[in-house]
């Protein structure tokens, strides 16, 4: 008896949507965008059982592109819409994007409140350090002191690490990539949806246009791996590798687990039965007569 | 002569039981099978301070909380002033308060008239020296009020050892014990306030029930599955009470960071295939008018309960208003699509939910029921035969259809079938930028043209279809009221008084707000000779709403608009409809 040999169901151009992207040439998300069609032929989601969702901005766009269900909704709400789909839906794949002026600054209630809920679903951050839709201006991961259209002295703001934030906030999964390096890319994207529980995934995705053509330079620059050893399950290990400068660590920062939330609610809809049959409409009904 | 109908009210400070003796006093009323409507107060610090609790109790049907007071206990007479112009006392009202309490005011300080009673108890006293703490107050109360005013003793008994059961044995004992020390102290009165007595015949226990609490029922059998709420007064009950009972039915309810995710949840979910809702009161849904847009320009169902509060801005967050109207049906930015319902009463709470989820799921768009406070957080006695309403469930694309499926295909009647993550080849991807009829983004002047076309087709089915309206009084009619939500109650005991007196008045009231049941409306006003306009919004937000889509005959309309805090009464209505009958036509119109 030999083993049967079969090709995966879903290649990679499965995922791909008619829909040409808006993107300017070279901008980081093109990387991205052919990451999750390949972690998602590797994973083999079923594109009807997958919904991507995002905000607003040009990273958000993302959904369009993915030949899945998808939801580009509102400016900084991914997450609130992913979870009520994740929650609703728990059997699906749950994708959510966007940038980081979406996620970090209008969306930042929002992302504080998915980590710490643990709540099964990829997040993916695709940082340029501007807000690139709205031409130009600073956004909260930009480096204190660059001058934009909105800073015209400099930043004079400090700037925030995503990931130092997750790891603070509650996510289970933390990790960094670069666009620029598909394969480090799409092995994240690959751990990062089938983890159980928040997974946050800081792809650095270089703007060419209000970044400069040199943003793919600096950032290879500071390139590092994470160090041999380094033990994920550690908080204050994943912690050492946030908030860099000169230098920037990509790879899977931090890694543990816990219960998500979709796990403790249906553990509460079984609970609250205590061994019961479910109640009718009359049932409820009936709980309102005084009960003496 | 005995009563058939007696108003109650208690006013304490927290601390003092006074929701839980109003809550049993309703609780064994139900029981009994009286008909009961209960409404609380407090001040605006939500907890801990002054609280009033009215009870009223009849054996006939009743539509409005009592607005004169037949029995007031006080257990201090500085939360009493706190109250001062909502809780109105009858002429003949008897009135027991704490003796210990020196700041008294006199029977005429009240506008008491020669039947009343005036009755020192020391509440105080009798509870620590029959229980051993004066917490129980409020029992002690319960046992006076039972004996003296023959309210359901036996019941209210019984509601006293279901509270306190759990406790130890020595705590039910105490509790029965201030009860009895109660009833002894009532016998031992010298006077007659035998007055005062309710006369009723025991019959089956009814549901006790509170509007919020409808709703979120309503919301089990509608089919909502998903809700997601973040916590605010006056409507927090329903986030409280789906948290046990959604679970129960393979439901979820979560408890969201802000009111943009409580609503962007529930977006979420029903995208996701599973009918979704939120409740909220006015600042709420402030926040929340991001994701109404996104529901109408995605055309996504979903259900939005605001429990109007008085406002604007922080405002009176535990008392009653008619304020939200033109936030509900005009707020946010664009043409936006949404429908207005509006309960009138702790049942109907139940009927426009319904009705909100078979409109929403049915037309696909989000769907805002306008209750307020009045109704949201008063409980009333409910038969339960009346109960029942259909369920209407979305639309669902034929899968064979496939690539050719289109979300948002221009039909004739606006709506194209919706499918959801888990159906295969009917993927989409939505947005809240304009669209095509497949989803695709577009900014093209045409394609906006058409959609908006598409969306808007879809108002006049609803009206037609969901048109919800109350009618009290003749045809014909001297002076036609026109009314909305909690307003209903008041004005339908004061128009069958109205009607009583041989006086010619009648009543029209809306429970579909947004698309307006506009021609039996029209038929309404055609019958009246003056058009009377009773509101409890300052700015008349409804009666400018109606201005809005028609004329209104200046020359014969009067308008009757208050600010809120107070729940409009019988006694204002018919001081209304006595002006209103005495105004000469024409009606001089103001410049």
């Amino acid at each position: 008896m030999s083993a049967t040999l079969e090709m995966p169901t879903f290649q990679p151009a499965d995922y791909k949507t008619d829909l040409k992207p808006v993107w300017c040439a070279g901008c980081g998300d093109f990387g991205v965008l052919t990451g999750v069609y390949r972690a998602m032929a590797e994973l083999q989601f079923k594109p009807w059982e997958t919904v991507v969702i995002s905000g607003i901005g040009c990273s958000s766009r993302l959904p369009g592109y993915v030949a899945t269900y998808g939801f580009n909704s509102v400016h900084g709400r991914a997450l609130p819409i992913a979870t009520g789909v994740k929650v609703a839906r728990p059997e699906l794949n749950v994708v959510a994007v966007g940038g980081d002026g979406d996620g970090l600054a209008i969306g930042g209630n929002h992302f504080m409140h998915a980590c710490r809920r643990n709540l099964d679903l990829c997040y993916i951050l695709m940082d340029n350090e501007i807000y690139g839709l709205t031409k130009g201006q600073a956004a909260p991961t930009t480096p204190s002191g660059d001058k934009t259209k909105s800073t015209y002295y400099g930043n004079p703001e400090p700037s925030v690490d995503p990931c130092e934030l997750a790891i603070s906030m509650g996510a289970t999964w933390v990790a960094r990539g670069f666009s620029g390096d598909l394969k480090g890319t799409v092995d994240l994207l690959v751990k990062g949806m089938s983890h159980k529980g928040f997974a946050f995934l800081n792809i650095m995705s270089p703007c060419v246009t209000w970044r400069g053509d040199d943003q793919f330079k600096t950032l290879k620059a500071k390139l590092r791996n994470l160090p041999e050893g380094h033990d994920p399950t550690s908080r204050s290990e994943a912690l050492k590798f946030t908030r860099e400068t000169d230098i920037m660590t990509v790879g899977l920062l931090y890694e543990v687990k816990q219960p998500s939330l979709v796990e403790r609610l249906s553990a509460q809809k079984v609970t609250s039965l205590r061994g019961g049959a479910p109640p009718t409409t009359q049932d409820v009904i009936k709980s309102f007569y005084p009960a003496f | 002569m005995p009563t058939k109908d007696l108003t109650i009210a208690m006013i304490g400070s927290g601390g003092d039981g006074v929701v839980t003796m109003g809550e049993m006093l309703a609780q064994a009323a139900a029981r009994d099978g009286l008909n009961v409507i209960k409404t609380e107060a407090y001040g605006p610090q939500i907890r801990g301070g002054e609280t009033s609790c009215v009870v009223r109790i009849s054996s006939e049907k009743i539509y409005a909380q009592g607005d004169a007071v037949d029995i007031l206990a006080v257990f201090n007479w500085a939360d009493f002033g706190r109250f001062k112009g909502e809780v109105v006392l009858h002429p003949n009202a008897a009135v027991l308060f704490e003796e210990a309490d020196a700041a008294a005011p006199t029977p005429a300080d009240l506008g008491l008239g020669e039947g009343h009673s005036w009755v020192p108890v020391p509440f105080l006293k009798l509870a620590t020296e029959s229980t051993g703490t004066k917490a129980a107050k409020n029992i002690v109360s319960l046992g006076l009020f039972a004996e003296l005013f023959g309210l359901p003793n036996e019941s209210i008994r019984a509601a006293v050892e279901k509270k306190f059961t759990k406790k130890k044995a020595a705590v039910l004992e105490a509790n029965l014990k201030g009860f009895d020390a109660g009833v002894a102290f009532a016998k031992a009165l010298p006077g007659d306030l035998g007055a005062r007595r309710l006369l009723y015949t025991k019959g089956s226990p009814k549901l006790l029930m509170s509007g919020n609490e409808a709703s979120a029922v309503a919301a089990i059998h509608a089919g909502c599955r998903f809700f997601g709420g973040y916590p605010i007064t006056p409507s927090s009950e329903v986030l409280h009470f789906l948290s046990e009972w959604m679970p129960k039915v393979g439901g979820s309810v979560i408890q969201t960071e802000d009111e943009l995710s409580a609503l962007g949840s529930c977006v979420g979910a029903s995208f996701a295939g599973v009918k979704s809702m939120t409740s909220t009161s006015g600042p709420g849904l402030s926040l929340m008018t991001e994701m109404l847009g996104l529901a109408s320009m995605a055309e996504i169902p979903t259900v939005v309960l605001d429990v109007q509060r008085g406002g604007p801005s922080t405002g009176l967050p535990t008392k009653s208003e008619q304020s939200d109207i033109w936030q509900a049906v005009f707020g946010g930015h664009g043409d936006q699509l949404r429908a207005v319902v509006a309960p009138t009463d702790v049942a109907d709470c139940f009927h426009a939910t319904v009705d909100a989820f078979n409109i929403a799921e049915e037309y696909q768009l989000p769907v805002i029921i306008l209750s307020d406070q009045g109704i949201g957080q008063s409980r009333s006695t409910v038969d339960e035969e009346g109960l029942v309403h259909k369920v209407v469930d979305r639309a669902i694309p034929d899968p064979a259809l496939g690539d050719k499926y289109l979300r948002y295909q221009d039909t004739e009647s606006g709506v194209a079938p919706m499918s959801s993550p888990g159906m295969k080849g009917l993927m989409y991807q939505t947005n809240g930028l304009e669209h095509s009829e497949s989803g695709s983004p577009s900014a093209m002047y045409l394609t906006h043209e058409k959609m908006n076309h598409k969306r808007y087709r879809k108002l006049r089915p609803i009206r037609d279809k969901y048109e919800r309206f109350l009618q009290f009084g003749p045809e014909k009619a001297n002076v036609g009221i026109l009314c909305w939500g909690s307003s209903a109650g008041p004005v339908r005991e004061a128009v069958a008084a109205a009607n009583a007196r041989g006086e010619s008045v009648s009543a029209f009231v809306p429970q579909l707000i947004y698309p307006f049941p506009k021609h039996p409306f029209l038929k309404f006003l055609a019958g009246c000779d003056k058009l009377l306009v009773l509101e409890i919004s300052f700015a008349a937000q409804f009666y400018k709403y109606i201005r809005t889509f028609m004329t209104l005959p200046d020359d014969r309309t009067i308008l009757f608009k208050r600010s809120g805090g107070k729940n409009l009464t019988v006694g204002e209505v018919n001081d209304e409809i006595r002006k209103a009958l005495a105004a000469k036509l024409p009606l001089e119109v103001k410049k």
